[in-house]
């Protein structure tokens, strides 16, 4: 039998065709996935590098700090020192590389200052919310064009006399809204079988008694007293003194109407009635605080509720 | 003999009755039952946030930090507030400021309940994002932040698709996957993320899971909170303190 040695012809072209397939798949491969791919998982190594290379546009209110140190100070004190100064003029970067030159937000009229403040059912009831037809009537304001800084100035809205943060704790002090969700009324009559709450009189009963005997008697004692929640059972109570914190119901201005609380014509005011320059110093409460309050704060409860 | 065969008969008894026990008390919780610890263990930062939704009201500082910071384009957010509000009736409705200011207008009538819930990208440890990409595109980083490679996507809009939060959009202007960062610019130069740094009554939080004196460790110990969707196994790292039960 005539056997012929068996040809791997065939089989040579396969392999080489395979051969050649395979370098090519290792050469496209090596063309088509990109440099660090898999170092660290099935992705671009230097992706992550890449995605710390983007710009600070937010610089934070130490770099607003290094010039507009007085204004940064006056605001770390009042209601607002939590409020980051970004948070209104936006973000600083460019403002701050063109050296004050640069662009920066300067915001106008009253719906910026609703975007927080306006009353939403939805917000907790602790966070000062506004119901502008009310507070513009609480105060005699009869111009509905009247912004909320003609009063208020945004970095110290609340001309705090001291620091908050220097404040005492004291017990929680309730409104309604705490508990009961869009209840804005604190006036409303308690019903029958209502859980007793911490109420001002209960420690400072002498205080209260005679507070409604006097001018002020339709004014809660958080008006004044501005208390700024902390904890579920506590916060920061504070008694403002500072003349312009009266001002904000009692300043003469045109956008007032005739029953609001009596306008004063501030500085003044301080300066006719002043016998001597020291007098040049004082503060409202200083003459009027009989107008309020008989002047013992602390009286401790006695006896029970 | 005999005696040989008994015993091995009493033995195989044994193991058949000691293994149908292991069928009906189960050792797999016993053997796992070390409670899940947060973080990863590895050296360096883990992170995650944490949203305290009792305190948040709705001014959307957060979403205005997080455009100016990332040029973010309009009408496509990577971190937004929604409203929720429980009906008398005890329907939930739940709604989100569109306007360019992002300002929520007050709506009429009475509400048994009302809150906002601020929400992003959870990046979770087991994203389904990272999954669906087919150009590895979408990946974690070792300290826990999903990002989206931005020289890599080919903007298939899979990950958009499968993110159960929908935290992803296709960036209008580059059509690419875009997203939450974590504003991993700043966290990576110890910057607070611009949503965190915006918001003024401290409701987001944000840290370092490895770090157990970090303020985000200590208040998970301290406090209760939700994850979104836990039942999906995605393990996301947004806890939210004080959420309501309508959210899901």
């Amino acid at each position: 039998m005539d056997t012929k040695p068996p040809s791997y012809r065939h089989t040579t072209r396969l392999f080489l065709v395979i051969g050649i397939a395979l370098v090519l798949a290792v050469i496209v491969r090596s063309q088509l996935v990109p440099e660090s791919f898999g170092e660290i998982g099935h992705y671009r190594a230097d992706a992550i590098e890449e995605a710390t290379q983007f710009e600070l546009r937010h610089l934070g209110r130490e770099a607003c700090a290094e010039c507009h140190d007085d204004i940064v100070d006056l605001h770390a004190k009042d209601a607002h020192a939590r409020v980051p100064c970004e948070s209104c003029h936006g973000a600083g970067a460019k403002h701050v590389a063109a050296e004050g030159d640069g662009e920066i937000h300067r915001p106008e009229g009253k719906q910026v200052c609703l975007i927080c403040h306006r009353m939403l059912a939805a917000r907790p009831g602790e966070f000062a919310q506004i119901d502008v037809e009310a507070h513009f009537a609480f105060v005699g304001v009869e111009d509905p064009q009247t912004l909320c800084v003609d009063c208020h100035s945004p970095h110290e809205p609340l001309f705090m006399d001291r620091d908050l943060r220097q404040a005492r704790l004291h017990p929680l002090i309730h409104r309604c809204r705490d508990c009961h969700i869009g209840r804005t009324d604190d006036t409303l009559p308690r019903p029958e079988g209502h859980p007793a709450i911490f109420e001002c009189d209960y420690c400072h009963a002498e205080v209260a008694a005679g507070f409604a005997e006097r001018p002020h008697n339709g004014v809660r004692c958080t008006a004044c007293h501005l208390f700024f929640k902390e904890t579920e059972s506590a916060g920061r109570i504070l008694r403002d003194s500072d003349p312009r914190f009266c001002l904000l119901c009692h300043r003469d201005a045109p956008f007032r109407s005739d029953d609001a609380p009596p306008g004063i014509d501030w500085p003044d005011h301080r300066e006719t009635m002043a016998e001597d320059d020291n007098d040049l110093d004082k503060r409202c409460i200083d003459c009027h605080q009989d107008r309020i309050h008989p002047l013992q704060t602390r009286t401790a409860a006695a006896g029970e509720e | 003999m005999g005696d040989k065969r008994n015993t091995s008969r009493r033995e195989m008894l044994k193991l058949m009755a000691a293994g149908s026990a292991l069928l009906v008390f189960p050792i797999g919780p016993l053997l796992a039952s070390e409670e899940r610890q947060h973080g990863n263990g590895a050296k360096g930062p883990y992170w995650a946030y944490a949203i305290d939704t009792a305190r948040c009201i709705g001014c959307c500082a957060c979403m205005r930090g997080c455009r100016d910071e990332n040029d973010v384009p309009e009408d496509v957010f990577r971190t937004w507030v929604e409203r929720y509000r429980i009906g008398m009736d005890g329907e939930v409705r739940v709604d989100v400021a569109t306007s360019i200011d992002h300002i929520f207008e007050p709506i009429e009538g009475d509400v048994a309940n009302a809150f906002f819930v601020p929400k992003l990208c959870n990046h979770c440890e087991k994203s389904v994002c990272n999954q669906v990409c087919p150009v590895g595109a979408a990946f974690n980083t070792p300290d826990g932040v999903a990002l989206v490679d931005q020289e890599h996507c080919i903007g298939c809009g899979y990950c958009v698709q499968a993110c159960p939060y929908g935290s992803r959009f296709i960036n209008p202007h580059t059509h690419m996957a875009n997203k939450c960062t974590f504003c991993y610019h700043r966290i990576t130069r110890g910057l607070a993320p611009a949503c965190v740094h915006s918001c003024p009554r401290e409701v987001r939080i944000y840290g370092d899971l490895n770090d157990p004196k970090s303020k985000l460790s200590i208040l998970l110990r301290q406090r209760s909170y939700r994850l979104l969707k836990p039942e999906l196994g995605t393990h996301p790292k947004c806890y939210y303190l004080g959420l309501g039960r309508e959210v899901v």
